[in-house]
């Protein structure tokens, strides 16, 4: 990071508000993880995200190999209101290569 | 009491002043989950949210993904450890 950014960094909520009007991803419990556009949040995490992919991942054990699948399921939603309890991780848009 | 003791020193004297030692330096966050986050601690609060620097993720010791930056929510850490081999030297 810059220096100013480093020092506009004083809390971790600070890194989500640098994120404002941003593409962000964001990593769900269950196996979810979203890319939208950071439009609102508050001190929960609860966030508003628009023009958002939602990937969710499952395993499936085949019957006869019992082999395990990972399948990704994708969809896509305009417009979402996240509920900050179910977030584990935030990442910003990286600022460098 | 005595001066303040040096920052990280083993004589700290509560999980608060630890945690304020350990800013800016290579961290382990692992989760409840069991997921490890391999990074540079920027900053927390008192939720135990953490922002981090260069994270790296791993799954069951494997690097699954690189952040430039992550956030995480503090209700999903189980520990914070400070890390003794530098980040270049990797997993």
């Amino acid at each position: 990071m810059s220096t100013e950014e480093e020092s506009a960094v004083k809390e971790p909520l600070d890194l989500i508000r640098l994120s404002l009007d941003e593409r962000i991803y964001v990593k769900l419990r269950s196996d979810r993880e979203l890319r939208g556009k950071l439009h609102a949040y508050d001190q929960h995490l609860n966030m508003i995200l628009g023009d958002v992919e939602e990937i969710i991942t499952t395993v499936e054990i085949d019957d006869e190999t019992y082999e395990e699948i990972v399948r990704t399921t994708k969809r896509t939603v305009p417009f979402l209101f996240v509920r900050g309890d179910g977030v584990i991780l935030v990442s910003p848009p990286l600022r460098t290569a | 009491m005595s001066g303040t003791e040096k920052a990280g020193s083993g004589t700290t004297k509560t999980p608060a002043d630890f945690l304020k030692s350990i800013r800016g330096r290579p961290v382990v966050v692992k989760l409840n989950s069991g997921v490890d986050y391999r990074g540079i601690l920027a900053c927390l609060d008192g939720y135990m949210n953490i922002a981090m620097e260069q994270t790296e993720e791993y799954v069951n010791g494997q690097l699954k993904n690189k952040y430039g930056d992550a956030f995480i929510r503090g209700n999903n850490v189980l520990y914070i450890s400070t890390s003794k081999r530098t980040l270049a030297e990797g997993a």
